[in-house]
């Protein structure tokens, strides 16, 4: 049991950070990026890269992937920064996919690594130093809560600095941070680049706690649990965000913990249950509390010590 | 992607395209196929992206809807097949309308954006009770070994033959639906200007009502197509969204005869793509060797390649005029 709670909230982590990562890109500069995953998908492939072929440091590995997913977020935006937000969005969805394809598509290394075939054996950091699996989680756990820290305290100041300011006066549309000189383009660029590097340092994250990693872990469904957590949480507010990826997780993982308990139900069926329960969970936070659990806090001008909402 | 790799095995002559001599006819035979599928579904999502201004990912799994709802009339229930297919696609056109009044209708004040999300989950939701209800493996309705019919070097089974017809006439049918009835010109004039069309006495609400309805049957029959062709399994509506999309937005979104152009062009790209050889091309870079032809697994990038090349190029679409 505490193995397993250990394990969950490893992945909440993990998929935290992703959920923030979005969050500046969604619920900062509203940007509808359906391709999210495309972010955590480089990531992991490039760490896995990078340290299993290239004999590269876990740190090295991490680092790269944080780079090259940022670098790809800006590659994606730059040609579609003008696009109308349906546009973008379907735009981003067919991405996510091609980088999917050409992953399914592709050896690596030999004729079984790559491909449909996945990664497998990707390297644990310090894993020899540690007896028993479950002291190692213990300190993947801690590896991930500190990014995860960092991850929060960096969006955090981020939004806060005139920067952030200028993202959110682009969620609102472009008429007036244009007329005050800023250059909406670039702006949505930098989103795009901030929020793909952070979804790739929780990407090379999973790959190094997972081991293995394949294509069919980056389908279009996941992106869209990601954007579960943003919706349900408060789009922009990370906290909300952070909430929203527990309840997600929490709900997401809850089979492999019930079908232990619940007999009389097959794990198919659950599997199915727990999609459509969280597709109409979206929905009807759509309808009924469109600003999540825990609402952006609205900044009142006039009022005493208006900014230290957040 | 199990669909498509049975799609194959099931027409049986992709391995005569790859050969010398090309098959021009084969190669058309394929592309109206895709096309008659593809323009089933973009037509639906154009339409609604005409009245309320938001692509609906749910779209799609109408045509799950409509092609599992056929296979529980005809396998489960003993019914022949035509009219467990009549009336899948009346209930496909039902669970539009109903989607509408459930959701959409208490959204329509709200932005795109919400809908788009709203949507998105309700697929999810759908295409998992599919799964519940039907299981994940690939179904089919049965049909037995189709003898096929040989046609200036093309292979067509008879039921291949049947989807072209019924696709046509569908087309057909919803020209004269869109031009030669009130309810069309209702159609058209509450796309133009909502506000303007309700003055003027048509009740615009009844009018949405109908294009949920007319877009959702038409996808289930597009997805009971799909299964007749192939297979029904439950992510088939979400495997075809890409090119269902690009069709419409390649037509100009919004636009019911481009969603049918688009249809037609992405059809043709993703079978005569694959059986170009591209070597004269690549001999230009340098490239030296046997025919080039772009490998069966990359075909599903086709769509999502030009999807996204038009959305740089023309935004507005091949035949869309830009709004300002």
């Amino acid at each position: 049991m505490i193995d397993f709670l250990v394990y969950l909230f490893t992945i909440i982590g993990i998929w935290g950070i992703l959920a923030l990562s979005l969050n500046v890109q969604f619920g900062f500069t509203g940007l509808v990026n359906l391709g999210h995953i495309v972010f955590f998908m480089l990531g992991a492939y490039v760490s896995a890269i990078l340290v299993i072929l290239a004999g590269m440091p876990f740190l090295v590995g991490v680092l790269g992937a944080t780079v090259a997913a940022g670098l790809f977020g800006g590659l994606m935006a730059l040609p579609t920064a003008q696009l109308q937000q349906d546009y973008w969005a379907i735009s981003t969805l067919a991405a996510a996919e091609i980088v999917r394809i050409f992953f399914l598509n592709t050896t690596l290394g030999g004729p079984y690594i790559g491909a449909s075939f996945g990664i497998s054996g990707i390297p644990q950091p310090l894993r020899d130093a540690f007896a028993s699996p479950a002291a190692y989680g213990w300190f993947y756990f801690a590896i991930v809560a500190v990014a995860l820290a960092g991850s929060y305290f960096f969006v955090r100041w981020l939004t806060a600095t005139p920067f952030g300011r200028a993202l959110k006066a682009i969620r609102e549309g472009d008429e007036v941070p244009l007329a005050l000189g800023k250059d909406a383009r670039s702006l949505r660029v930098r989103a795009m680049i901030v929020g793909g590097a952070l979804g790739g340092l929780a990407g090379a994250l999973f790959a190094h706690f997972n081991a293995y990693i394949a294509p069919n872990y980056f389908l279009p469904l996941e992106t869209f649990i990601v954007w579960a957590m943003v919706i349900l949480g408060g789009a922009g507010n990370h906290k909300g965000v952070l909430v929203g990826a527990v309840v997600i997780e929490a709900l997401y993982n809850s089979t492999r913990f019930l079908a232990a308990h619940v007999g009389f139900i097959d794990p198919g069926t659950l599997a199915s249950l727990r999609m459509i329960v969280i597709g109409l969970l979206i929905t009807g936070v759509v309808m009924y509390m469109p600003r999540g659990l825990m609402p952006e806090p609205r900044r009142r001008y006039g009022a005493r010590n208006a900014a230290d909402g957040r | 992607m199990v669909g498509r790799r049975n799609r194959h095995r099931v027409r049986g002559a992709r391995d005569d395209i790859r050969t010398p001599g090309i098959a021009v006819t084969q190669v058309l035979v394929d592309s109206l196929l895709r096309t008659a599928q593809v323009s089933l579904l973009s037509v639906g999502l154009t339409l609604v992206y005409s009245l309320l201004r938001f692509p609906n990912f749910a779209h799609v799994e109408f045509a799950v809807v409509g092609g599992y709802v056929a296979l529980l009339f005809s396998a489960t229930l003993g019914l022949p097949l035509l009219p467990s297919i009549v009336l899948a696609v009346l209930i496909a056109g039902a669970c539009g309308v109903l989607m509408d009044r459930a959701v959409f209708a208490r959204l329509r004040d709200t932005t795109p954006i919400l809908m788009m999300i709203a949507s998105f989950g309700l697929g999810i939701a759908m295409r998992a009770t599919v799964r519940l209800a039907w299981g994940a493996s690939p179904r089919s309705y049965g049909l037995g070994l189709q003898s096929p019919v040989h046609f200036l070097d093309a292979t067509i089974t008879p039921v291949q033959i049947w989807i072209l017809v019924v696709a046509a006439a569908s087309m057909l049918g919803f020209y004269l639906l869109l031009n030669f009835t009130r309810l069309g010109i209702a159609m058209r004039a509450t796309a133009d200007n909502a506000g303007l069309a309700s003055s003027s006495g048509i009740y615009t609400e009844r009018v949405i009502g109908t294009v949920w309805f007319l877009g959702a049957a038409f996808a289930g029959l597009g997805g009971v197509l799909i299964g007749l062709d192939t297979q029904l399994f439950p992510r088939m509506g979400f495997g075809i969204i890409i090119p269902v999309f690009a069709a419409a937005i390649l037509g100009g979104i919004g636009n019911p005869y481009g969603a049918v152009a688009g249809a037609l062009v992405i059809g043709l790209a993703e079978n005569v793509g694959l059986a170009i050889n591209w070597q004269p091309l690549l001999g230009l870079f340098g490239h030296t060797g046997g025919p080039a032809y772009i490998p069966t697994n990359w075909r599903a990038a086709i769509p999502f390649s030009i999807l996204i090349l038009v959305l740089l190029v023309r935004p507005q679409g091949l035949f869309g005029e830009r709004k300002s």
